[in-house]
């Protein structure tokens, strides 16, 4: 697991860590995707942004992964930076072993992107028109496609639709338009970017599933960014949580919830619990949520904390002993994906700010953890 | 994938697991079987889509240049029948190459505009056959329409005034592309602008009337006036036009001063644009609007 010690509390990391031989992103050609210390800064002097920083990751074929983070992770500069829309000051991006920046025009022959949602499709076109267009804009012959597209508008339940333009379909089928355009030729590796975004349950769930099928069916690499976690959790074999242009956390869905799921507790209290009392537990054991409880007599409180390790949980309770408080109940919470990626971006948003992973020495490519994420294939 | 063709980077498990065919892939094609001719042919049909789609909007757009015409046609007779007879001819040369330069510019600097808007620009940016090829192929296309619909606007004006015109095809064609380029390299000039700055169509605008100007500059009696765009042009078109020149008639220094601001303002514009794609791509604006 690459995700950094400082902020994911965990035990098991390091075992994760040393278990996998770490891959080097970027120098094996058995990977569909390789990231290689990317850096990219907007502006410069006091208007610098720094969108990511020293960005590792690997991909390997017929994977999907999910790009998870808060506004402002560096998400977007990644995956635009993969596509080469955005010229990085450092790193490099191989895609199907390619360097996209020494040689774009090659590599686009592997690539598809499907970027915010439903535009990028010709909204005056047919679905079959577009997928048509974007098949020869990606120097293929539509002809030779026709099979393809047939198929792609039938799996996206859009064969009905197919010759209506564009600006006549539902939001959700404009977004599956803009998902066939992507796939409208052979490709190793597709970008989509919020994929699912506005989409009703239904389309969701098919969108789903034919990203689902993609990786397993065609071995395609699907890399996508999504704030919606039950998307990424469904569909996604492994999870790179980025924070303040960083990688914060790089496993497969199950271990990253697994992380969590034994160490966080909601704590519920006999009384109130006085304010230097209550720093000292956010400052010990990040606790949070802190919420009063009425009715008792006197009122209880109740607040969620995530220990590093459960042996802590004694030193919780002796610090609440010494504060006068008495446990009333403690309840182990079942981690989700969301928990944990809350836990990952708050925990790396620390009071001085995030800390990428090139500069607490845990970036795969120093080699403390498998770049390719330590799991693979679908579990 | 079937057939395919390994291309450079392939040798990648992703590649490999492919050549052996693995899974129920919905037709795979092969890889690079498209090319140029491809390309063009697509963007001929997607232009071609558009316009039938929506009729009432194609032809407002024939009709609009057509009424502007009649305006100053009868509004000018109305004025001054003898001194409008006497330029007829070259309104109507004039007006014919700003309707053509007009369309081109707006398909090069309105086009990446809003190719931007629809977020269409970044798969153009990734096509295989490279970013500058796949503007090119699109901007030809577009040139090839703006000379539909002034051919369209010739007819209407030549019907409704009764004038007649020289028609050399092949001196038009000739003349009539080297003399819309630099209103091309413009539209790329702007486009430019478009990618950095973004909501610059109100420029755009103002470019449009800036074209009736360089239409009728006084090149004869103004030697510099024939280095501004589309002026030369403009002059060597009604040379051929209103005097039926052909090509190899036409004074060779006006002929090379053609072809020196025709090629100088299309190449400036369009190393201007690819510049300014880089520089998005440095500043992360490719893309965004």
């Amino acid at each position: 697991m690459t995700t950094t010690p400082d902020a994911v509390p965990d035990d098991r990391a390091g075992e994760s860590a040393g278990a996998a031989p770490a891959a080097q992103p970027g120098t094996g050609s058995d990977h569909a995707l390789a990231v290689r210390n990317l850096s990219k800064t907007f502006g410069s002097g006091d208007e610098a942004v720094r969108a990511v920083e020293d960005v590792n990751f690997a991909v390997e074929p017929g994977t999907v992964v999910g790009l998870l983070g808060p506004n402002g992770a560096g998400k977007t500069t990644t995956i635009k930076s993969i596509l080469g829309l955005v010229v990085p000051d450092a790193g490099e991006v191989r895609v199907a072993g390619v360097d996209v920046r020494e040689s774009a025009r090659e590599a686009y022959r592997h690539v598809g992107a499907m970027l915010e949602g439903a535009r990028n499709v010709y909204w005056k076109l047919t679905p079959r028109e577009n997928m048509e267009f974007f098949a020869a804009v990606g120097d293929e012959d539509p002809a030779a496609l026709r099979e393809r597209h047939d198929a792609l508008l039938d799996q996206l339940s859009l064969t009905e639709k197919a010759d209506e333009p564009v600006n006549d379909l539902s939001q959700g089928q404009k977004q599956k338009v803009s998902l066939a355009c992507a796939l409208a030729r052979d490709v190793d590796v597709a970008l989509l970017d919020e994929p699912t975004l506005g989409l009703d349950v239904e389309s969701s769930v098919e969108l789903r599933r034919e990203i689902r099928r993609l990786a397993d069916n065609e071995e395609t690499t699907v890399v996508l960014s999504s704030h919606d976690m039950d998307v990424v959790e469904d569909v996604c074999d492994r999870v790179i949580v980025m924070n303040d242009g960083g990688v914060v956390a790089d496993d497969s869905v199950a271990n990253l919830v697994d992380v969590f799921r034994s160490h966080v507790y909601r704590v519920d209290l006999d009384g109130t619990l006085p304010g230097r009392a209550r720093d000292r537990l956010r400052d010990r054991y990040d606790a949070r949520e802190f919420e009063r409880v009425a009715g008792g007599n006197p009122d209880g409180e109740r607040f969620v904390v995530s220990l590093a390790e459960p042996a802590r949980l004694y030193d919780l309770m002796d610090d609440l002993r010494e504060a006068g408080l008495t446990v009333v109940g403690l309840d182990s919470l079942e981690a989700d994906l969301e928990s944990a990626f809350l836990e990952l971006t708050d925990g790396a948003a620390g009071p001085d700010g995030a800390r990428p992973a090139g500069e607490t020495g845990e970036s795969p490519a120093e080699g403390a953890a498998p770049a390719d994420g330590g799991v693979s294939g679908r579990e | 994938m079937s057939d395919a063709t390994p291309a450079a980077g392939d040798g990648t498990a992703a590649s490999r697991a492919r050549a052996t065919g693995g899974g129920d892939s919905p037709g795979r094609g092969t890889r690079g079987t498209g090319g140029y001719w491809t390309l063009f042919v697509a963007m001929v049909k997607h232009r071609v889509a558009h316009l039938r789609r929506y009729p009432v909007n194609t032809l407002s757009g024939l009709a609009n240049a057509m009424i502007l015409f009649a305006v100053i046609f009868f509004g000018g007779r109305a004025l001054d029948s003898r001194a409008l007879a006497d330029s007829l001819e070259g309104i109507i040369v004039g007006f014919f190459l700003f309707s053509i330069a007009t369309t081109a510019f707006a398909a090069s600097a309105w086009g990446v505009t809003r190719e931007s808007q629809w977020g269409t620009l970044e798969q153009l940016y990734m096509s295989p056959l490279g970013f500058g090829p796949a503007m090119l192929t699109r901007t030809v296309v577009r040139l090839i329409e703006s000379f539909v619909w002034g051919a369209g606007t010739l007819a209407f004006m030549l019907l409704l005034t009764g004038e007649t015109l020289a028609f050399p095809v092949v001196t038009l064609l000739v003349v009539g592309v080297l003399a819309v380029a630099p209103a091309l390299g413009m539209g790329f000039g702007f486009a430019a602008l478009a990618l950095l700055y973004k909501r610059v169509e109100n420029i755009f605008q103002v470019v449009n009337f800036a074209f009736v100007g360089l239409i009728s500059a006084p090149v004869s009696g103004v030697v510099w006036a024939r280095l501004l765009p589309v002026s030369q042009g403009s002059y060597v078109l009604g040379l051929v036009m209103r005097e039926g020149r052909r090509l190899w008639e036409l004074p060779s220094t006006e002929l090379g001063l053609l072809v020196a601001t025709a090629i100088g303002y299309f190449v400036a514009g369009y190393a201007v644009f690819m510049w300014a794609s880089r520089r998005a791509r440095e500043q992360g604006l490719m893309g965004h609007y």
